[in-house]
């Protein structure tokens, strides 16, 4: 029977402070927005810095003397080590149709010999696409039989990895700055629509209440104003998108109904913070109450 | 039952009551009188464990107030009916729900909340007023459903804190006859109040105090 004076307090409770809570729901929603855009558009920053960066990390050219099977043992070499998402190989005659189409061209008739190696170009996995890593197999790579050169685009490399970190950690303190206002912003609403109860809570005190019979209607309501903000942001993400699609915008990489534990996770930060700070708002409120 | 051990209560603005020694039982009526800030609500408080004693003890069914968890306070408090001055009903619903507020606080069933209620009301003379809101009634109606939201647990103790300050002298009257209705019936009743013609009235036990302290006590 307790339970069901926590349910119909709470939902009257809501009723009674239709204002307050409607207030509360919407700081809670913008909080939840502001955080979500922000996921969204780290995720969808980085996306298109990957798309950006060259399609492979590294060429390995071969000596024109190289036979099949130094070419089928090197092939080997390389996808026997860890972390190759991916490996190219391109002829003689693929390098050419290459310089052809980048200079227009045609190597084989300004010279009698093709004189452009073929090679094998390697991609890496993002775990294993670091300086230490791939220098090692630069260092397999340069004193395999056959093999005449690596080229590394490290400069290129460098520079993306740097701007990847610079933006993981603007990113980082950003959302962190969000989060971190999204609580103060709710925790202070929170507190406003708890104190215009003040008098219901120093009467249930006053008639023997215990703390949890006085703080449980409102955990239930915390976590249902929560919910709302959060479901209504997720909402308000998804319409974003779907506006931006349709008017040609921009098609965004990484959406969020691709991502259902971003919307998992709003929704649980909103549950949590709404419930936590209205119980918070009520445990120090208590604390001025009979 | 109630026991005031030598207690003291100071506020920082100075001292409230001070060395108070008495003991009150089951099966009494009392007097509270003093003209106002003699500290005869400060006792009250003390009781309800809304204040606690600097010096000396407070007990309340044999718990001692200042060592009391709010968990015990709470149990105390459901075992004490209290009539404020200012009423503190609830205005944002109606006056049934604020007599039945206690007994679902316990946790009792809708049924037996409602038979429960529609009695009380009835023995009151309230029930025709069960469904308005608390400010649509006159002052004298107002104190009995806050009679009523005091009485609903049949508490032990019933604290009445100048119940008739705002009243004309007929809802007095029938303030004080139901305060002695319901003692009659075995409730321990605590009546607060400055005003010497009830002691007239109706004879009890009287604590008189001044600025604080017990200058007589009719046990």
């Amino acid at each position: 029977m307790k339970l069901n004076y926590i349910i119909r307090e709470g939902v009257i409770g809501i009723r009674r402070a239709r204002m307050p809570f409607m207030i509360s729901v919407f700081s809670v929603m913008i909080a939840l927005l502001m955080v979500g855009i922000g996921i969204l558009a780290v995720d969808n920053g980085l996306q298109y810095i990957g798309n950006f960066q060259a399609d492979y990390d590294l060429e390995i050219f071969l000596e024109n003397g190289a036979t099949l099977g130094d070419k089928q043992e090197i092939s080997d070499i390389i996808t026997g080590n860890p972390g190759i998402i991916r490996m190219d190989y391109l002829s003689k005659e693929d390098a050419a149709a290459l310089y052809n189409a980048e200079f227009g061209e045609d190597v084989l008739s300004l010279l009698d010999d093709n004189p452009l190696p073929s090679s094998f170009r390697v991609t890496f996995d993002d775990e294993h696409r670091n300086g230490s890593y791939i220098q090692l197999f630069i260092n397999t790579m340069e004193m395999t039989r056959s093999v005449d050169e690596v080229i590394f685009k490290k400069d290129l490399f460098e520079r993306i990895q740097g701007i990847l970190k610079s933006i993981y950690i603007a990113a980082a303190a950003a959302l962190f700055s969000i989060i971190l206002s999204t609580v103060f912003l709710t925790a202070n609403n929170l507190r406003l629509m708890i104190l215009s109860r003040y008098e219901f809570i120093e009467a249930v005190r006053l008639l023997g209440a215990s703390d949890f019979m006085v703080k449980a209607p409102f955990f239930l309501e915390g976590g249902l104003l929560g919910f709302l903000g959060a479901a209504l942001a997720t909402l308000c993400i998804f319409g974003l998108e779907t506006a931006l699609a349709y008017f040609n915008i921009i098609d965004l990489p990484v959406r969020i109904v691709n991502h259902p534990e971003v919307i998992v996770g709003l929704l649980i930060f909103g549950i949590s913070l709404a419930s936590l700070g209205v119980l918070k708002a009520v445990r120090r409120m208590l604390r001025f109450v009979a | 039952m109630i026991n005031f051990k030598k207690a003291t209560l100071r506020y920082d603005s100075g001292i409230s009551v001070r060395n108070l020694d008495f003991s009150i039982e089951g099966d009494e009526f009392v007097y509270i009188y003093g003209p106002s800030g003699s500290g005869k609500s400060s006792i009250l408080k003390m009781i309800y464990m809304d204040l606690f004693p600097n010096e000396g003890e407070v007990l309340v069914f044999d718990q001692n107030s200042s060592s009391a968890k709010r968990r015990e306070i709470a149990r105390v408090r459901q075992q004490v009916g209290m009539v404020f001055e200012g009423f503190k009903l609830l205005a944002d619903r109606d006056n049934y729900c604020n007599i039945a507020l206690p007994l679902e606080i316990q946790g009792m069933k809708a049924d037996d909340v409602h038979s429960r209620v529609v009695r009380l009301a009835d023995d009151l003379g309230i029930r025709s007023r069960l469904h308005h809101f608390p400010q649509e009634l006159s002052g004298g109606e107002q104190q009995r459903i806050a009679l009523a939201r005091a009485m609903i647990t049949s508490p032990k103790i019933l604290l009445a804190d100048e119940p008739t300050a705002h009243l004309d002298s007929k809802a007095s009257t029938d303030i004080m006859e139901w305060l002695w209705k319901i003692h009659q019936k075995g409730t321990c009743v605590i009546f607060a109040t400055h005003k010497e013609h009830f002691l007239k009235q109706e004879p009890a036990r009287t604590i008189s105090l001044i600025a604080g302290e017990i200058v007589a006590d009719s046990a």
